[in-house]
């Protein structure tokens, strides 16, 4: 193979004339972040709601919770995408689908991007979240509601707190997928790192070089995300919590 | 009995076609401490769940303090804040230290300030002799420790009536007699208790009346002396044999 290697590309301008190619491509880890970081509120917000309800015991409530749960589960993230970017403007009434396409670039792919990844995103939070108060004895339930607790104080204050901190390590795996798959918004027009790492292939045939880099730049900003999580952890970690559950599970 | 704070009429429960309770009806007088007893299965933890409305229940009647659990416009977080209950496995929220477990629904049902139940809660750990252990998570205690915390968060509330299920049966055979002191001082105090036991000792100490039940019916509604004298049933004989008799 014949490859005129050359890191320094990384240090020649652009050819938009913003800078250089990494300064480029910083500007694209700014709109992966700005992507994932802007879905994954939505998608914790909006799982953690959703989760809970479907652990509330009505018929009702929890098979609607099901129905949105497996709507977007079972569509591939790529389709979704697509559907978020050319069907859904075109299902609303017209002036408000005109608006949504005529929004300016970046934003024209920045809001369905952002749409997308949360809803995908918060359909597994919201698996997460049910599990994770399954996974509680239903004796925690009683305890509050026996003290006069609403069902909602007692999820507030008894439940959740707890499910939330079993379920923090999957939900570190989510931020980072919720990272890492905003790579797909390239396939709508998003400018972020993998789109800029492509588009800098192809103005200046440094493959190696442009994914070398944007690879390096993930790696770094998903360690970042474990660092955080992990410290996190820690910082809420209840002294004999995880153990004390294992004893009274084999108590039982 | 004109006094009664909890009335029990014909209670019936179902799980699907399974019927849990059949016809049940008692009634526990203001200070009253009752044990109810049984062979596991009978019902015993279901009937008291049904006095607090943990548990729904299908046909019958309770009525605690006047105030009827399954009437549709019963107020039944109000009504549970007002009736303390202790369960086997102390449920206390791991996630909150001691007095946090006691302080929580004093503040977020009663409306006390954290000044208040600060200090209701720190008087009620003295109590059960665990004000130095406050800070600490329930994890980092014993069971029976642990029972004990579970009590005195029942108390915080100042219930008008205490429900006690199976409170000593998950504890090491060490740690039983502290968590029993602790209920024995409490009936002493006059404090209406129902308890589903088989700490036959407390009954005999504390109790005023036993009910023995078994397969979801009360078997026995008598007075502690009749029950351990001579319990008319066959089935409570055998019972009380087979529990009595090491």
């Amino acid at each position: 193979m014949s490859y005129h290697w050359n890191w320094g590309i990384l240090l020649a301008q652009e050819p938009g004339g913003t800078g250089t190619y990494l300064h480029y491509l910083i500007v694209g880890l700014g709109w992966t972040l700005a992507t994932a970081l802007a879905a994954w509120v939505i998608a914790l917000v909006l799982g953690s709601f959703i989760g809970t309800l479907r652990t509330t015991g009505n018929r009702w409530i929890v098979r609607l919770g099901n129905g949105y749960v497996e709507l977007f589960r079972n569509i591939p993230l790529l389709v979704q995408m697509f559907l978020w970017y050319f069907v859904v403007p075109e299902l609303l009434p017209v002036r408000l689908g005109d608006a949504i396409k005529q929004m300016p670039p970046p934003w024209g792919s920045y809001v369905p991007a952002v749409l997308c990844l949360a809803l995908y995103t918060s359909v597994r939070v919201a698996e997460q979240v049910k599990a994770g108060i399954q996974s509680l004895p239903r004796g925690q339930t009683f305890a509050g509601t026996a003290m006069g607790l609403t069902q909602l104080q007692a999820y507030r204050y008894v439940i959740l707190p707890q499910a939330f901190r079993i379920i923090l390590p999957p939900l570190t795996s989510e931020f980072m997928n919720i990272i890492k798959n905003s790579s797909v918004a390239l396939t709508i027009g998003l400018m972020e790192l993998t789109g800029r790492a492509r588009a800098m292939q192809e103005f200046s045939f440094q493959v190696f070089e442009a994914f070398a880099a944007a690879t390096v730049i993930y790696i770094l900003t998903t360690l970042v995300v474990v660092l955080g999580m992990r410290w996190l952890e820690r910082a809420v970690r209840v002294p004999g919590l995880i153990a004390a559950s294992g004893a009274a599970q084999a108590a039982h | 009995m004109p006094d009664a704070m909890i009335s029990i009429r014909n209670l019936s429960k179902w799980y699907g076609a399974f019927q849990v309770l059949t016809d049940c009806s008692t009634q526990i007088a203001k200070g009253e401490v009752v044990v109810v007893c049984g062979p596991s299965g009978s019902g015993k933890s279901t009937l008291i769940k049904c006095v607090n409305g943990l548990e729904a229940f299908q046909k019958g009647e309770v009525v605690v303090d006047g105030i009827s659990v399954g009437g549709p416009k019963t107020d039944l977080p109000k009504l549970r804040s007002r009736v303390g209950m202790v369960f086997q496995h102390f449920e206390l929220f791991p996630h909150m230290s001691v007095i946090r477990n006691l302080t929580l629904a004093q503040e977020k049902v009663l409306h006390r300030s954290p000044k208040d139940a600060n200090e209701k809660g720190m008087k009620l750990l003295e109590r059960v002799g665990l004000a130095a252990h406050s800070g600490k998570f329930p994890a980092q205690l014993s069971g029976g420790q642990q029972q004990r915390v579970a009590i005195a968060r029942a108390l915080s509330m100042d219930p008008i009536a205490m429900l006690f299920d199976e409170p000593t049966s998950a504890l090491d055979p060490e740690m039983i007699n502290e968590v029993l002191d602790v209920m024995v001082a409490l009936a002493k105090d006059g404090m209406t208790m129902m308890v589903v036991t088989h700490e036959m000792g407390f009954a005999r100490k504390v109790a005023h009346r036993v009910i023995f039940m078994d397969q979801g019916q009360i078997v026995e509604d008598c007075s502690k002396d009749e029950f351990f004298g001579k319990p008319r049933s066959e089935r409570a004989q055998l019972f009380l044999s087979k529990i009595l008799q090491h």
